[in-house]
């Protein structure tokens, strides 16, 4: 037994825990967990928990279907909302074969590899998620409209109680999990929260969003509320993204910063926008990947819906921040349009790619756009050569497609999984008829 | 001296030494007959001289006063020098002729020439203490003179040089062994990392908080085998210290001290000044690397070491060693680390990691660079160095006595304590001396950070002339080059495989002493599953005295390695068992195995790989010779088949024991075809078209055994012409190994012979070659399958051409015409082939291409086809045959484009595929980036195709499920090890972008 293993094992002995969640994220971005005791601990270390990956969305055919959940014991964390009599603890894995080689339809190793072909460019990738997501009074049931905790908007301080609170406790959680937190405060819509990342490399991220939206949820729940990472629930205020701030480090520089050139931005980081701009309608059905993804795109507010960049132009899909001169390392480039219920590790890999592939192909940047493209018409638009997002889910399906990008980023296995899976839930989509339709059309046809 | 004379001591440009040497400077000194004789010492005396003449012209310097400078002179001391001092003088031209970098210091710092005097004070060694000494003073003689550290940095970069100076001088004039250069090297990097400490301490604030600090030195450092130029790895160790008031300090407000201290060392070691750098202090090998805390205190390191580590980590450790700073705290951090060190190979998933490791340090180098590397790629030092720490971190923890952080004394302590064999571990040691002392040399030149062999003539000479080759230096150099990367390149053999025999074999006193238990570590951590099972094959081959098992004892450390390369090790042990009992003792086997030549790696990787391979061998084990060149691996054509099938038939009259004879052929011929298949020396296409040969004559061999036999039979003899039309795979010459033949029967009766009659003749002989080559014998069975035949299974075996004719004229369906277009003659009456391919021209080449009707039809039935004929269960995606984007959609498109165009283009008319495809391109009927989408994808599904059958002995339509088997055949067509998927992911991409050529082209969809 190495020590590792015996350090678990005593933790787990002296903090008297019962259950050991091992974690694991499937194509979708949804968490999956099986829990197993103590005793069976010892075993799942040295050959890991074989399980059925046929039964996880994406993972496996049935011929294929066994698989190993290896956990991580680097990533031990005692959870910790459970209470302190019935302690609960957590474990990443990594998802393999049973010969111990890495399975593709892990979606950590889709990022990983992505990651791997940043290093061989010799860059690091970092990320900085600014996730936004609803808090409701109580519990979802179908056919009701979920009531907001609060009615304030954006940096309002709510006076008592709702937003402020759940916050609070929710990021004095996070941080006693390890997640740092860089800002938070109350979003534009009713009951909208904002709670941003401290910058890491992109695979901690990754892991770190997973952990984050389910600590939003237990949190809510403790507090009798309800939290929802729907990208957009109601047409009348803002959805939920998660505007993502990327750079690229070549060692302890960073590379997208030079100083001197217009906006400080080097070529590096230039190509790799260029690459953003180029691919962001084949990448689209990965960073916005449900029916109601869409709606938060054609909605406006901060949400782009048209390929284009700008240094300060809040309705561009990519985003240069400001920062102050001597501040090189902050240099970074924002991509506006992915949203709050993405999986985060293909979308951090779609986003590398094709930024990767624009330094590679070594593209020019487009010109960009100053004004605020909601309110140009759209024959302005046409001139200025604005190309739209994808409208709908079908949309970025037909996009993704063709794209050789989002094949070799995502890998042949997840590739086809996921088109299929898109194609499935757009024709489910497309068949329904919706309130609004009886409403509009009943009347008067 | 004439310039004659001038190139004889060894300039290349012998007039222009000659015209620098007749410059005033060099008065007083060329006088001396012996002065211009002694550059020939130099590497490269052009450059000694030259570089000599600027030193000299600094004499004439003045200061604005008028007087000398101080740099005159010094430079007038050297010129003093060079008369009185024979030794100096010496050393000096070794210098400048082989440091160019060096040259430019002199140039700078005459007054570093002191010490190359004969007796100068501080010319021999120093300890490294008395260098912490030298160091510091000259930190310290300028101290605090401003806050940028400028001037402290610089001193120490002079101080530095100047010691670097002494020893290089020493070392290129052969005064001192490898390693005590090493060494001395490292006891420089010690006393420069304590006067940096020195100086980072200085520079604190008053208030800062006092911790204990240590310098770790880990890598080439550690090891005490430092290189010239090289990044120096450490590790960072501090605790807090008592403060003013008696109390230990805060921890954290300690190892924010330490921190302070940490970038304070690495800044004056690293900065660029006006001096340069002396090289970079890389603390990377920290808990968590980059990302982790610079400086730790040592109960964090335990607890980094205890929880999180890897395998590569420990493998670091075993180099640590206290370099500067606080040495009791650095004695104890080595102290606490070891005991990891030598229990990591107990650590879960230690073999796996290994294996891993081992694969990265031979992995990708680009291959232009290959053979100008020294460190990296097989045979290189990386591989060395590598290997020794493997054996230690396996044999280390059981044995003390391997415990070295040094390679060289490890690999002298394991050859002296019996897990290498000495004259191995000498030897190897000889090569890595060579191979470092190049190194050391290329480096020397500009003081850079290289490991790549120059390529320019003149630098090669001038490091062939350092490493004292003075006579045709660059080829000599290159034969002693090649002599120890040859060495090298054994080196798995000599110290892994070779040592393993001794466990269960006594060779000589000369050789390792491994335990059993020793010998089963070991082949696990080398990829064999079984180590058991592997022992006692190694026993049985090496018992005894004869001579097979003395050649055995002598091929095996060989063969082992290579096993260990292929898909299944274990097998290809067993298997090479089994040949050599039932080889025995054959002349020609015993010298295969004396020559250890290209075939034994070839025996090696087809019996590691293919149990096919292995027991078409096994039946034969005397096809071994034909894989000693690869001549023989060469497929033989179609006419030398028939010759000898021919009279091997004559010999025999018996129709059984005549077939028997022919497959006897073709098993020998498939051995060899899958053989050449194997090594690698045939593309698909060429095994395709050799398998298909081989099938024609067999068959052809059948049907005359049948008519024969029908002959002797009958009283009126065979009363019809009968021929063999071969279709399918056949047809176009792309067989695999476990194809059926798919085939039509065709017959035309003689003149005169009721047709009755010659239905039944050429229905027996028809039956009677099914059933010969049916027969169960040593062989698979080759089956012919006739299904494609007018009405299917339902219609009749044998028809009438004119029956043929009649039916094709009136029922055809499209499906038949279109598989008609890989019909060809394939045996038996070749006239009548020729007729029967002649008639069905027509139809398989409309004239006007196809109607959209019958399109409409073919694309319908396609469609059907892909729901319908897939096997129960199977994943469409891993079909190599009906999947999207698999052989059937390839084909298709090819067929489609011939019933639309062969009437027109004649080079159309083919049965292949990818010639069909290659000529539609020509013809402007395919774009040829999707002919290359589907060519690649047809190969790529052939291939394994036929990889699966070599590997399990069965046919298999599908990219195999088992992740052994899928391993297995990832390997075999070049994949990696560890990466099973690999193969299945490039099959996806490939048949992907087939699939969208398909959709496109034959049917037609557009976006």
């Amino acid at each position: 037994m190495d020590k590792q293993t015996e350090f678990v094992l005593r933790t787990i002995e002296e903090r008297d825990i019962r259950f050991v969640r091992l974690w694991f994220t499937d194509v979708l971005g949804m968490l999956k967990s099986v829990a197993i005791a103590p005793a069976e601990l010892e075993g799942a270390f040295e050959e890991g928990i074989g399980f059925d990956g046929s039964a996880v969305q994406g993972f496996a055919r049935v011929s294929e279907s066994d698989m190993i959940a290896r956990p991580d014991s680097s990533t031990f964390q005692v959870l910790p909302w459970r209470g302190e009599t019935l302690g609960v603890a957590r474990m990443f894995c990594d998802i393999q074969l049973p010969d111990g080689s890495p399975s593709y339809a892990d979606p950590r190793y889709v990022l990983k590899r992505t990651l791997e072909k940043a290093a061989n460019m010799g860059f690091t990738f970092y990320t900085h998620p600014e996730i936004e997501f609803y808090l409701f009074k109580q519990k979802f049931k179908s056919g009701f409209r979920p009531v907001p905790v609060d009615d304030v908007g954006y940096f309002d301080h709510a006076p008592h109680g709702g937003g402020q609170d759940f916050r609070r406790t929710a990021i004095t959680m996070l941080e006693s999990m390890g997640i740092s937190v860089e800002f938070s405060h109350h979003e534009g819509g009713p009951g909208q929260q904002e709670i941003d990342l401290r910058y890491a490399d992109a695979l901690t991220t990754a892991d770190n969003i997973m952990t984050f939206r389910l600590v939003v949820k237990e949190v809510a729940l403790e507090q009798g509320l309800q939290a929802s990472f729907m990208p957009k629930p109601f047409e009348e205020y803002p959805g939920s993204g998660m505007h993502t701030h990327m750079s690229l480090f070549e060692g302890d520089r960073n590379a997208f910063y030079e100083a001197g050139k217009e906006l400080q931005l080097s070529n590096v980081g230039r190509s790799f926008i260029a690459g953003l701009l180029r691919y962001a309608p084949e990448i689209t059905a990965v960073t916005n990947q449900w029916v109601n993804s869409y709606k938060r795109l054609a909605g406006g507010h901060e949400a782009p819906s048209y390929v284009c960049w700008g240094s300060n132009n809040r309705s561009a899909l990519v985003r240069v921040p400001m920062y102050k001169p001597h501040k090189g390392n902050s240099a970074r480039v924002e991509y506006r349009a992915l949203d709050s219920a993405c999986n985060p590790y293909l979308a951090f890999a779609m986003l590398l790619s094709a930024g990767l592939k624009g330094i590679e192909e070594d593209l020019p940047l487009p010109p960009g756009a100053e004004d605020d493209v909601w309110s140009l018409s759209p024959g302005e638009r046409k001139a200025m050569g604005l190309e739209p997002l994808p409208t709908s889910l079908n949309r970025a399906i037909q996009a993704m497609e063709r794209s050789e990008l989002a094949a070799e980023t995502l890998g042949e296995h997840v590739f086809d999984f996921f088109l299929r899976n898109k194609r499935a839930e757009w024709d489910e989509y497309a068949r329904i008829v919706t309130e609004y339709e009886r409403k509009k059309y009943l009347p008067v046809l | 001296m004439t310039i004659g004379q001038l190139a004889r001591t060894g300039f290349t440009d012998a007039s222009r030494a000659s015209e620098l040497l007749s410059h005033e400077q060099f008065d007083g000194l060329t006088s001396d007959p012996d002065f211009v004789e002694e550059f020939s010492v130099a590497a490269n005396p052009d450059l000694a001289v030259l570089q000599l003449s600027r030193i000299l012209d600094l004499e004439s310097e003045e200061s604005a006063e008028g007087g000398s400078t101080e740099v005159a002179v010094e430079a007038g001391k050297i010129r003093k020098s060079l008369t009185e001092d024979r030794e100096f003088r010496t050393r000096l031209f070794h210098v400048l002729g082989a440091s160019e970098a060096l040259g430019n210091y002199l140039i700078r710092h005459p007054e570093a020439a002191s010490v190359l005097a004969q007796n100068g004070e501080d010319r021999d060694r120093l300890s490294r203490d008395e260098l912490e000494r030298l160091f510091v003073e000259a930190v310290e003689s300028c101290i605090c003179q401003d806050e940028s550290w400028e001037h402290e940095a610089s001193y120490l970069r002079i101080a530095y040089r100047r010691r670097l100076l002494a020893l290089a001088a020493r070392d290129l004039s052969g005064e001192v062994a490898f390693e005590d250069v090493t060494a001395e090297l490292a006891d420089l990097a010690d006393a420069v990392l304590a006067a940096c400490l020195h100086l980072a301490k200085a520079t604190l604030p008053n208030d800062a908080a006092p911790c204990r600090f240590a310098i770790i030195a880990l890598g080439k450092c550690g090891g005490r085998e430092l290189n010239y130029i090289s990044d120096v790895d450490v590790i960072f160790v501090a605790e807090p210290a008592q403060g003013p008031d008696g109390e230990l300090v805060d921890e954290y407000e300690a190892l924010q001290t330490a921190t302070q201290l940490a970038k304070g060392v690495m800044k004056a070691a690293n900065e660029a000044t006006a001096e340069g750098t002396i090289w970079e202090v890389d603390p990377a090998l920290r808990p968590e690397g980059k990302a982790g805390a610079l400086v730790r205190t040592l109960n964090s390191h335990i607890g980094y070491y205890e929880r999180w580590a890897q395998t590569w980590e420990f493998q670091a450790l075993l180099k640590a060693r206290y370099a500067a700073g606080d040495k009791e705290l650095g004695d104890s951090y080595v102290d606490a680390m070891l005991p990891f060190v030598w229990s990591a190979s107990e650590r879960d998933g230690f073999v796996d990691d290994v294996q891993a490791m081992r694969r990265r340090v031979e992995g990708n180098l680009p291959a232009d660079q290959a053979d100008r590397e020294i460190k990296l790629g097989p045979g290189g030092l990386r591989d060395v160095e590598f290997s020794v720490q493997l054996l230690q971190l396996v044999h280390g923890r059981s044995d003390v006595m391997v415990r070295s952080p040094n390679t060289l004394i490890a690999l002298n302590a394991m050859s002296m304590w019996g897990y290498v064999g000495r004259k191995d571990a000498q030897e190897l040691a000889e090569a890595y001396r060579f191979l470092r002392t190049l190194e050391h040399r290329i480096q020397l030149f500009r003081l850079q950070r290289t490991h790549t062999m120059p390529t320019d003539e003149l630098a090669l000479r001038s490091i062939a002339r350092s490493m004292g080759f003075f006579k045709d230096p660059v080829r000599e150099l290159d034969k002693a080059w090649s002599k120890h990367k040859q060495t090298v390149r054994r080196l798995h053999e000599k110290i892994f495989y070779r040592p393993l025999l001794n466990a269960v074999a006594q060779l000589g006193s000369d050789e390792a002493r491994l335990t059993r238990d020793d010998a089963i570590a070991r082949l696990n951590v080398l990829g064999y599953q079984d180590p058991d099972g592997a022992l006692r094959n190694i026993q049985a081959l090496t018992s005894g005295v004869s001579r097979r098992a003395q050649l055995q004892k002598t091929l095996l450390p060989v063969l082992l390695g290579w096993f260990a390369d292929s898909p299944n090790p274990d097998a290809g042990l067993k298997s090479f068992r089994r040949v050599s009992e039932a080889l025995g003792t054959t002349p020609w086997y015993l010298r295969l195995l004396r020559d250890e030549s290209e075939t034994a790696m070839r025996m090696a990787r087809i019996l590691g790989s293919s149990e096919y391979v292995t027991e078409l061998l096994m039946r034969a084990p005397e096809a071994v010779e034909m894989l000693s060149s690869e001549d023989q691996l060469t497929p033989r054509t179609h006419e030398e088949l028939r010759a000898e099938i021919e009279s091997t038939t004559r010999r025999h009259t018996d129709p059984e024991a005549a077939i028997e004879a022919v497959r006897a052929v073709r098993r020998r011929e498939l051995f060899r075809i899958a053989s050449a298949d194997i090594c690698g020396l045939l593309e698909v296409e060429q095994v395709g078209e050799a398998l298909s040969a081989v099938a024609d004559v067999t068959i052809e061999a059948a049907v005359n055994i049948a008519i024969r036999a029908y002959e002797e039979r009958s009283t009126v003899g065979f009363p019809t012409r009968f021929t063999i039309i071969g279709m399918g795979r056949l047809g176009g010459d792309e067989a695999g190994y476990a194809s059926d033949a798919d085939v039509m029967f065709v017959h035309d009766p003689l003149e005169g012979v009721d047709e009755q009659e010659a239905t039944k003749a050429a229905m027996w002989v028809a039956n009677e070659t099914r059933r010969l080559l049916a027969l169960p014998g040593a062989d698979l069975p080759l089956e012919m399958d006739a299904d494609l035949r007018p009405e299917g299974k339902s219609g009749a075996l044998v028809r009438t051409f004119a029956s043929y004719r009649a039916y094709y004229e009136r029922w055809s369906d499209p499906w038949e015409a279109q598989a008609l277009l890989r019909a060809r003659y394939l045996a038996g009456d070749r006239e009548l082939g020729a007729e029967f391919v002649e008639m069905v021209n027509p139809l398989r080449y409309p004239p006007d291409g196809l109607d959209e009707t019958t399109i409409f039809e073919i694309r319908k039935l396609k469609a059907r086809m892909e729901s319908e004929r897939l096997p129960r269960g199977a994943d469409p995606a891993r079909h190599l045959k009906l999947g999207p984007g698999g052989l059937s959609d390839i084909e298709w498109v090819a067929q489609l484009i011939q019933m639309n165009h062969a009437a027109k283009e004649q080079n159309l008319q083919l049965t292949g595929t990818l010639s069909v495809l290659n000529n539609a391109v020509e013809d402007g009927l395919l774009e040829s980036q999707d002919r290359d989408s589907l060519v690649a994808a047809w190969q790529l599904a052939s291939k394994i195709r036929n990889a699966n059958v070599l590997y399990t002995g069965k046919p298999g339509d599908q990219v195999p499920t088992d992740p052994r088997a899928l391993a297995s055949t990832g390997q075999m067509l070049g994949y990696g090890q560890g990466d099973i998927m690999a193969l299945l992911e490039d099959y996806r991409r490939r048949t992907r972008q087939a699939r969208q050529v398909t959709e496109r082209v034959f049917y037609g969809w557009t976006d």
